[in-house]
Formats: structure tokens, sequence, C-alpha cells
């Protein structure tokens, strides 16, 4: 027993010892504008870490400030961070966080006109792609943020699948018309069903029809997917009146169809995130995924993808209404980086914004396969160095630059976050069958009604009025009668 | 051998013989069954092991490799330095160890007021089951707000206290046992030669009983090297434990950073085994009456 | 020689005293955050509204119990998890604790391996499993595939069903050991002269193990059986890990709900009043198994 006693004293000693220790950090010198600082960033995943220390070595280069990162694990992301924020304070200096939460955040950031000017930074707003600039950076009219990665959806095939004869002319037996990358919902469906089941790609492998992710995590992945449809189809999600229209004739059309295509889809799709979906796309098991524009790097990295230059790129499938096809990309949530104004290093956090901001470090996060970053600047989609990066890389960065003018933002008002997620829940209710479609989007508008009287239904009004009239800037309103007709 | 009376030599040979072979086919069944039953139980560790070792070639390889062909530690390297990985390993490591000698502090007079003295009577005993149907959900809300009043949130001493008082009711339990075993007679002794109370506690008992206080203090570093919850919400970047980096990876990463998420894993399981392995005999008393749950 | 009842004598403050950190530290961090929470439960603090909250009365709890469609089905989930888990555990805990019985050499070192799950956060046993399970890559598919039992993309979470199967399985992968050592402690203290006298008196293994085992093991089982059950509403961790609550809502517990209802939709009175129902259903399910035990055994008297 003496072992034992051993070794609790020697844990009591580790015990004492590291209580004295470790708070204590080294001191720097040095000649640098702000040498000796450290800005405390947080972040809600490994891979953003990851993406903020390939320009940690620049940064103290140039301007003698470390990063000291905090990852919180993506499900704890948005209430820890808000916990802290609303009793007045915060251990951060740099947040990053989701553009669709600006409401819940806004008030929490010091915005970046007055020290624009204090400090000459330049963010180069004008290379910023619209959608973004105009939705996703303020609050209450005032800038307090920079884009960080651009999280808009776009289409993947895998071009094997698509030209081989022997497909060509099985598909067009079947459905009788030419097998294409899908432009509408119908074409993407019964891609998905004829692709399912059987080696498209000439092999004797059973690989499967479409990808997708519809886990409930985060803020729920599977109403991302849902919403696409939805919106091509003539959705919103209120009327002027902050009555919920999830549950009329578009959102209806939009998950019964996926529903009826679950068989096409792999085993387990319903607890897939963002990445598992990916990985079947360039392990050439499926042939069709829309989602995040990182997808196109993990396409292009030839350490792990078997497709590389065999990639189409596109926009998201739409519904054709009278002969013109309305594409929907979702950009969710997006990623931007603001500065507190409980910190009280502003600013040097300042300048680590403009830093990381600046195009051609912003281009490093961007292109690297492994940050999951999308591309945001104009120069991103026009940078000679990343349309040589990978075979195909010029279609896919036009793709984005396509989709971007296209996109539909996620609800942001106050409480994003809890409406997204309610609405998820019950999408995949009915995707896992234990709900029927009509069932599960009626629940989720009561839960919708809830959410918006416990937030006080004027305040909620007021700002959803604000978000209406900008979605109807870029040509987004309801559409009751488009379900019925969309082709 | 009673049956045996009052039988052939024959009969009664070969009735032993068919009690030996009933013994071996026995035995035979009870140790494969036994070995079934580790590999079960120990498979998903060596598993989780062998691919913290892997490289990209044998993790994504089809058909599967067990054995990696070229083992590295490049994963904990990449864990303990990128991921900060060391930091919140030594957090875990001072937490648990700040925790275990505050429990033991405090439930010691405890239990000896409790053994000696009978106080509370079975009040102890209920409390106990009461406590243990509470789920840690009805306890962060209020003790999270009231730590950020406090300013206790991200730091040691918040979740320290919070831990020592958790575990106190189980460690008292495990104490009041080896207490009760103990012999008043010693203690009397040490009092009439002028010692009080408190001293023959300290000078006679504590030395007898170590062992005891040790397996108490191994049990609660696990208890509280293994608790999730109020170490996601209570901690921050400085004060992170092992558990909240496990769980960075649990969005999107187990294909990407397969070799860290395992990595971690395995720090994390790696005192389960070392208080496992120590504390062998005491196994089946202290974890059947306390529990190591986080 | 007698001792002096003086030096023996309690001096009323002693146990007190001794007792004092303990119950000062039991007041402040236990008893006196569940007494605010029980005050929160009565109101409607939520924190992504504001700071401020009225008195509601019991109108969370009413509507917890009446109106929260989805806090009803957690409710059935947990039993669904429940359920098959303690069945699993009794029996297999039961089986494992037999066959160490009969171990005579190396027994406290096999018992310390087979105690390793149990000894384990279940956030590491769910990160453990989760990769294992993976379809591609994981352990299980791998083993399957080379043995040709399995299909190419076998998913242990493809539907509610399999993802039920799925957190059984980690869950009595987790807890058997502890059940199993509760099983051992039982049989230990069985006299050894019980089994050989019914072994004198002609009786075969299995009728001793029915009529001697069994029986004295009962109280054992039910305590043990008792434990886990309460353990097992708190169900969380692993949850967390493994599905969050997925697919659909088909593996949110009840812990798991609230912590969503807490700490994502930051109702933090709804969240408190979830937990008190949680807590007084785990009491009114403790008290009933007493009482049917007592009522049994009453019978068999």
């Amino acid at each position: 027993m003496r072992q034992l006693r051993f070794l609790a004293v020697m844990l009591v000693l580790i015990a004492v010892v590291a209580a004295g220790v470790m708070p204590v950090q080294a001191p720097a010198q040095g000649a640098k504008p702000y040498e000796g600082t450290t800005i405390r960033a947080v972040v809600n995943a490994e891979y953003v870490k990851y993406s903020l220390s390939l320009v940690e070595k620049d940064l103290y280069d140039k301007l003698g400030i470390k990063l000291d990162v905090e990852v919180i694990p993506l499900d704890a992301f948005v209430p820890k961070t808000l916990l802290e924020f609303n009793s007045g304070s915060s251990p951060w200096d740099l947040i990053m966080f989701g553009p669709s939460n600006m409401p819940d955040y806004g008030r929490h950031f010091e915005p970046l006109e007055a020290w624009t000017q204090k400090l000459k930074l330049d963010f180069q707003l004008d290379d910023i792609a619209d959608v973004y600039k105009k939705l996703m950076l303020r609050h209450n009219g005032k800038l307090v943020s920079m884009p960080y990665d651009g999280d808009v959806h776009m289409l993947f095939w895998n071009k094997v699948a698509y030209e081989r004869p022997d497909n060509k002319k099985k598909f067009k037996d079947k459905y009788k018309y030419d097998l294409q990358p899908p432009k509408t919902w119908k074409q993407w469906d019964d891609a998905s069903e004829f692709f399912h089941g059987w080696g498209w790609d000439g092999t004797d492998n059973k690989l499967f029809g479409a990808g997708a992710s519809y886990k409930p995590s985060g803020s729920g992945y599977s109403y991302h997917w849902w919403r696409s449809r939805f919106f091509s189809y003539g959705g919103q999600y209120f009327d002027a009146d902050m009555k919920p229209l999830i549950n009329t004739a578009p959102a209806l059309r939009a998950l019964e169809e996926m529903v009826r295509t679950m068989p096409y889809y792999p085993p387990g799709v319903l607890l897939f995130e963002s990445e598992e979906p990916k990985t079947m796309l360039v392990k050439g098991e499926i042939p069709l995924l829309y989602s995040w524009t990182s997808t196109g790097k993990r396409v292009g990295d030839a350490r792990e993808s078997v497709i590389v230059g065999k990639a189409g790129f596109g926009l998201v499938p739409g519904a054709e209404i009278d002969g013109k096809i309305i594409h929907r990309p979702a950009i969710t949530p997006g990623r931007a980086m603001a500065v507190s104004k409980y910190s009280k290093k502003i600013e040097p956090t300042m300048k680590v914004l403009e830093f990381i901001s600046l195009p051609d470090q912003s281009l490093k996060i961007v292109m690297d396969p492994k940050t999951i970053m999308d591309p945001w600047r104009v120069t991103h989609f026009r940078s000679e160095k990343f349309r040589k990066a990978f075979p195909g890389a010029p279609e896919y960065l036009d793709a984005i630059e396509k989709s971007f003018p296209l996109v539909v933002p996620d609800p942001v008002i106050p409480g994003a976050d809890e409406y997204q997620r309610k609405l998820s829940f019950e999408i995949t209710e009915a995707l896992a069958k234990r709900k029927p479609a009509k069932e599960a989007l009626d629940s989720a508008a009561r839960e919708w009604d809830k959410i918006t009287d416990r937030r006080g239904r004027d305040k909620q009004k007021a700002a959803w009025g604000e978000k209406m009239a900008e979605m109807k800037a870029i040509g987004i309103e309801y559409h009751p009668d488009w379900a019925a007709k969309a082709k | 051998m009673s049956t045996l009376v009052g039988t052939t030599p024959a009969v009664a040979v070969r009735r032993v013989n068919r009690h030996r072979v009933g013994r071996l086919v026995a035995d035979v069944f009870t140790y494969l069954g036994l070995a079934v039953t580790l590999v079960f139980f120990l498979g998903p560790f060596a598993w989780i092991l062998t691919t913290s070792l892997k490289g990209n070639n044998d993790f994504f390889a089809f058909p599967p490799v067990w054995i990696p062909s070229d083992p590295s530690l490049a994963h904990y390297v990449g864990l303990f330095t990128r991921a900060s990985g060391l930091r919140y390993f030594l957090n875990s490591l001072t937490i648990s160890s700040m925790s275990m000698v505050a429990a033991l502090l405090v439930s010691l007079p405890t239990a000896y007021a409790i053994a000696r003295w009978r106080f509370g009577g079975s009040v102890f005993g209920t409390f106990l089951l009461v406590l243990r149907m509470l789920p840690a959900i009805a306890l962060i809300i209020p003790v999270y707000l009231m730590y950020k009043t406090l300013g206790l949130t991200n730091s040691y001493l918040g979740l320290v206290i919070l831990y020592t008082v958790v575990y106190i009711p189980f460690a008292v339990w495990l104490l009041v046992g080896f207490l009760r075993d103990f012999p008043v007679e010693i203690e009397e002794a040490a009092m009439i030669d002028g010692c009080s109370r408190l001293g023959s506690l300290v000078r006679v008992v504590v030395p007898i009983i170590a062992p005891g206080m040790a397996v108490v203090a191994l049990f609660s570093f696990i208890a509280t090297w293994n608790e999730f919850l109020f170490a996601v919400v209570l901690t921050g970047i400085e004060t992170k434990t092992m558990m909240v980096l496990v769980t960075t990876y649990t969005s999107g990463g187990t294909d990407m950073f397969y070799g860290e998420a395992s990595a971690s894993v395995v720090l994390g399981v790696l005192p389960a085994f070392a208080v496992a392995f120590m504390l062998q005999r005491y196994l089946v008393k202290g974890l059947a009456l306390g529990g190591t749950k986080g | 020689m007698r001792v002096p009842a003086i030096a023996l004598k309690r001096r009323q403050w002693e146990p007190f005293a001794f007792a004092s950190p303990a119950l000062v530290l039991i007041a402040l961090v236990i008893v006196f955050p569940l007494i605010y929470s029980f005050y929160l439960s009565l109101r409607d603090f939520d924190l992504s509204v504001g700071s401020d909250s009225t008195f509601i009365g019991a109108r969370n709890y009413g509507e917890a119990l009446l109106r929260d469609e989805r806090f009803i089905a957690s409710v059935w989930n947990t039993v669904v998890l429940i359920a098959p888990s303690l069945v699993c555990e009794l029996l297999a805990g039961l089986g494992i604790a037999l066959l160490l019985n009969r171990v005579t050499h190396g027994r406290p070192i096999i018992t310390a391996l087979l105690a390793i799950p149990a000894m384990v956060s279940p956030v590491m046993a769910g990160m453990a499993w989760r990769m294992m399970f993976g379809v591609k890559y994981g352990a299980i598919n791998n083993l399957g595939r080379q043995f040709g039992l399995l299909d190419v993309y076998f998913d242990w979470f493809s539907s509610p069903f399999m993802s039920v199967v799925s957190v059984v399985l980690v869950e009595v992968w987790q807890n058997t050991p502890f059940m199993m050592l509760v099983l051992l402690a039982g049989l230990q203290s069985i006299p050894q002269e019980l089994y050989e006298s019914a072994r004198v008196d002609g009786a075969s293994p299995r009728q001793s193990f029915w009529h001697i085992t069994l029986p004295l093991l009962k109280f054992t089982m039910v305590v043990g059986v008792m434990i886990r059950m309460i353990d097992l509403t708190k169900l969380f961790g692993l949850i967390f890990v493994l599905t969050f609550g997925g697919p659909g809502g088909a593996t949110e517990t009840v812990a798991f709900n609230t912590y969503l209802v807490g700490f994502k939709d930051f109702r933090m009175s709804y969240a408190a009043a979830l937990s008190y129902v949680i807590v007084g259903g785990v009491l009114i399910l403790t008290l009933l198994f007493q009482f049917v035990q007592r009522w049994r055994e009453a019978r068999a008297a």
C-alpha cells in the first residue's frame, strides 16, 4: 500500500506546484508595433483554430501579436458565448460568430467605422461579395464585423457518373430525357433514384444516389438542405404579421420530396454533419451533393480525393417556374469575425481583424482544404493562384461567384438559432419517419409562434419587417402559387 | 467424499472421474467465457490506441489494417502542440488532484463524526440517495449564475470547490466503512495518553487507515477527471479539461482529425487504467458502493 | 482496565465541529443552489430575453407535464433506453460475476481489467465507440466485413431503432462491469457451507444456483438495479457525443432535453422546472420500486 500513498502524495505535490506555476506566462520584449500583446480569440471548432494558425506567423512577424485561440465545441458555442456577453463581459477580444446570429450578438460588438478612421484600417470592403456585405455584416446600420467564411451552398457532381455512355443510355431509357447535371429538383430526385444501389462508376460496388447532412446538432443541418427547395418553391419564413409560413404548400412539397427520396441516400445520413457526405463524394461513393463550397477544396485535394479533375461544379438545383429556373442556394450560417466591445485591447484586436481579412492572408485561409473556410472576396474568386490550385478550380470559383447573388439567408432575427433548431428538429423527425411531414411542419410552426411570443411579438415583427424588406430587395418573397406549378 | 461411502471402488472412481471431467469442462468454459468478455470490454481501448498511432494510409485503408504498419506519435505531438493538449491534460491533473485532497480533508472528519458518534443518524443515507437522483442539469444553472457573479468561472478554485462538494457524500460513505472497522480501543488508548480527539484522529487513526484513504482519494480523482458537464460550462481557455478537449472533435472531426481525436481519448482513459491496476483489491468494495462517474 | 468514562464522553459540539466544513460546503454549493433553482422554476427567467423575470407560480410545471410534446417524448425515449439496458446489464453482469467467482488465480487483475469501462467517462466511451461505429473506417464494420457478415455500408445509426440499439450497446458495455462488481460482492458474501451441504444432499449445480445463489443474491440484485436505474435517468454525456439526440429526436433523453432547453434556448426557469419534474419522477419511480419489492417479500412470507 506504500505505492498508493506514494502516488497520492505525488498528486498532491503536482496540485500544489501546478496551482502556483500554471497561470504565469512568460513576458515578451521586442520592437514590433504591438509586441508582447496576446489577443484572445474564440472559435467553434478545431478546424477554425487550425485556419488561424495559418496566418499566425505572419501576424506575429508584422505586428508582434500572439493569438490565443479557444475552441468551444459547436453545440455549446452559442449558449456559452451569449451567456458571457449577456452578463456584460467577455474573456475574449476577437469573436468568431455566425452572422445569422447577429441580432443576438450585434450589440456586444465594437463598430468598425470609428476605428477604421482612427487607425487608418483598410478592410477593402468593395472586394467583399455583394450579398454578404448587404445582409450579414451590420447591426443597427453599423458595420461591426468582417467575413471569415463564405459558407454558400453549391452543387457538386461526379463526372464519371454523368459521362459514362452506359449510364447515359440507361438514364434516357428510363426517364426519357438526357442525363445532365441536375438543374431542377425533379432532375435531382430522378438522378438520386437512378444512381442508387449499383456501380455507376463501372465497378461492382453498391453505391448511393446522393448526399446530404441531417444531424440535429449545432443549429441543425437538415433545415439548410430543405431551405433551398422551400424557397425555390416560393416559400418565405414569415409573413408581414409574423405568422410562420413554414407549413404552407411550398414547405410541404419540399419536405415530402425529401422524405420520399430518403431511400436513395446513404444509411446514417440522418446523423451526417458537414464532413461525412463530402468524404463520400471525394471517395467516389455518391455522384451528387450540394453543400458548402469548401467541398470543392477537398475535391481537388489529391491526397484524399479520387475525383480530382473528374468533378463538376454548379448552382444548387432550383424549381422551374413559368419557364425560368429559380435557384436558391443557402448561405449559412457564415462565419464572421468581430471585436468584443468589452475587450481591454480593442486597438490591437482591430489590427488583427484587418490583418486576417487582407486579401492575401484570407486567401491562404480559404484555399487550404483542411480549414473548411470558403472564399468570400471577389479577389478570391478571381485569384490566379486559386484558379490553378486544382483541375476544375476555375469552374468551381466561377460557380461560387454566380451563386452569391442568388443566396437565401437564415432568418436573421433575434432567436435565429432557436428558430432554426426547432425547425431542423421537426424536419429530421419527418425524415426519420417518426412523424408525417405535415404534422412535423405544423409542430414546427407552433414552436415558432411560441418563440416569437417569448421574445416579444412586436419586437420580432419589427426586426422581421426589416429582414423581409432586405430579402425582397434581392428578389425573395412568398409565392403561394409556385408550389403547385413548379416543375 | 461422503457420497462415496457405501459404493464399490469402481463406481467411486468413475464418479470421481466424471466429477473431474465435469470440473475440467466447467473450467475451460469459465476461462473461455472470461477471455471473450475481456476482449469485448477491452477491445475498444486497444483499437483506439492503434488508431492513434496510425498514419493516413493505414486509417483510410480498405480492407482494414489492424496493426499500424508505420506507428508514429505524430498525432500526440499534434495534440500537445497545436491543440494545446498538454495544457488541458495538466489542467485535468491539477483540478482532480486538488479536488481529491480537498475532498479527503473535508470528508475525513465528517466520516469520523458519523462513525463514532452516529452524527445525523440515517439522514445521511437518504441524502446520499437523493443526491444521486439529481441530474447535473439541476445544479448547473444556479451554480453557473452564482459563479458568474462571484467571478469563479474559468478558475481552478471554482471547479475544485464544486467537485469537492459533489464528491463529499461518497467519500464520506466509503470512509465511514473504513472507520467502522477500525478498533476504538487504539484511539481510547491514545486519548488516555493525553491526545485530544482530533489529535488521535490525525496521529493514530490516519496512518492506519491510510490505504483506505488512498482508495477514496483515487476514486475521487477518477470521478472528477471524468466529469463533463460542469467542466464544459464553467471552464475557459486556461482551465479547460481533457473531457472538454475530446468534445471539440465531436463536430465533424472524426474523419479529418481522427488521429488527434483518438489520441485525446487514449490520454483521457489513462487514469482509469492506472487506478484500476492500483486498486485491484479494493474494487469490489469501493466501486460497488460508491461510483466513479462524473 | 476500564477506560474512565470522561475520556469518551461526547462533547456536544464535537461532532458538529468535525462535520462542519463538509456541512458548510454542502449548504453553499448544493443546498443553496437547489433552493435558488426551485425559486427560479417558479419564474419565467429567460436569458435570451433579458435578466428580468416575473413570478408565474406553477405554470412551468403545468407546461412541462401537460403541453410539452417534446419533453413527454423524451420521457418515453428515456424509458426505451433504460429498460433494455437494465435487463442486459443484469444478465450479463450476473453471468460474468458467476464466471469470475469460479476463478482462483489472478482474480484481482481480471476484475480490475474488466472494471475499466466503468471507470472511464461516458464522453470517452462515446467518442471511442463513435469512431468504432464509423461506417467505412470503424472497427466494427471492418471486422464484420472481414468475416463476411456485413455489407459494405452498414450504419449503426441509420434508423431510430438502430440508434437506440447502438446507444444501449455502448451503455451496456460501459456499465455491466459495475453490476458485475456489485453482484460479485454479493456472491462472495454467500457462505460456502450452504453449497457444501447442498452437494452433500445430492443437489446438482443448477439446483444450487436456483435455490441458493439466486434467492440470496436477490437483495444485491435489487440494490444494483435500483442504483443503475437512477443513474440511467441521467443519461447525457453519451448522447451528447454519439447522437446528439438524433436521428430526429429518437435518442433525446430527459436530461438531454433539459440541457437543450437550458443551454440552447436559454430558458433557465423552464429548465429548472424540468429538472425538478425529472427528480420527482425518479423519486416516485424509486419509491414504487421499493414498494413493489416489499410487497413481494411480504407475499412470499
